[in-house]
């Protein structure tokens, strides 16, 4: 799994490529903990080829920690496969989900000044 | 289709596991001359096999011997079923959807694999877990064949 981080318009972004199964979901999580952050993160799903439920937790563990103090994680350019894993435990609806990276950077941005 | 692998429990193979279940649907579904549907039928073992695999790898690292995955993909007409087996304690599945906001809750690998497949089913066998998983592949026949 490659994970890149960048900052644009003050919010960060985190770029995931590969596969995020449970053999590479502790990476992810040992990045989230150890970056420092924007309040508000949009994770780049688009080179994302395949999703499991340890990959799931870590994003929806990520997503609940940001909450705690204001933030929150938004997702991006999910494929068909990984969409499917969302939809199928519902976990879609914990989400603002966006197919343009774009969408979601400015949703990042217009809502980090509301908090 | 009546084919086996038997990997190590432990996490470095899953990839191995992984691939091995989209092709063997892949496989199967070449052989029924299925056209459509393909890439879901092989994604649903692959993400199935994934999380049954991971299951027995996690619980096998409170044991001290070595233990292995033994993974066999059988078909009957146009079912194909992936039947995962481990020696590990017995557990207790639990097929319901988990708390989406409680943090940090997991559970959501056994819901998959039910809205995945079209019947699993888990037995402990002669200290074995069993864990059945059953799709079928509707077929729609390549024009000319």
């Amino acid at each position: 799994m490659i994970i890149r981080e960048n900052t644009r318009d003050s919010v960060s972004t985190i770029t995931l490529a590969g596969t995020l199964d449970a053999l590479s979901a502790p990476e992810l999580q040992s990045f989230s903990e150890n970056s420092a952050l924007s309040p508000n993160v949009v994770l780049d799903l688009s080179d994302v080829d395949f999703l499991d439920s340890s990959g799931l937790r870590v994003i929806r563990g990520m997503a609940l920690k940001k909450r705690e103090s204001g933030g929150d994680v938004i997702l991006a350019c999910m494929n068909d496969d990984v969409r499917k894993v969302f939809n199928n435990t519902q976990l879609v609806r914990l989400f603002h989900i966006y197919d343009d990276l774009d969408a979601a950077v400015t949703y990042a941005e217009t809502n980090k000044k509301s908090i | 289709m009546n084919t086996t692998i038997i990997l190590p429990a432990e996490m470095c193979y899953l990839r191995l596991a992984t691939v091995t279940a989209w092709t063997a649907a892949e496989i199967f579904s070449n052989s029924l001359n299925a056209e459509n549907g393909i890439h879901d039928f092989c994604h649903a073992f692959k993400l199935a096999v994934c999380e049954t695999f991971s299951n027995s790898v996690r619980h096998a690292v409170h044991s001290k011997e070595e233990k292995n995955v033994t993974i066999r993909f059988s078909s009957s007409n146009d079912r194909l079923t992936a039947l995962v087996s481990d020696s590990n304690l017995p557990f207790d599945p639990v097929i319901t959807l988990p708390d989406i906001e409680k943090y940090p809750e997991g559970g959501f690998g056994l819901f998959l694999i039910r809205q995945l497949m079209d019947e699993v089913v888990f037995t402990r066998e002669n200290g074995m877990n069993l864990v059945a998983m059953t799709k079928k592949l509707t077929v729609e026949h390549k024009q000319g064949n």
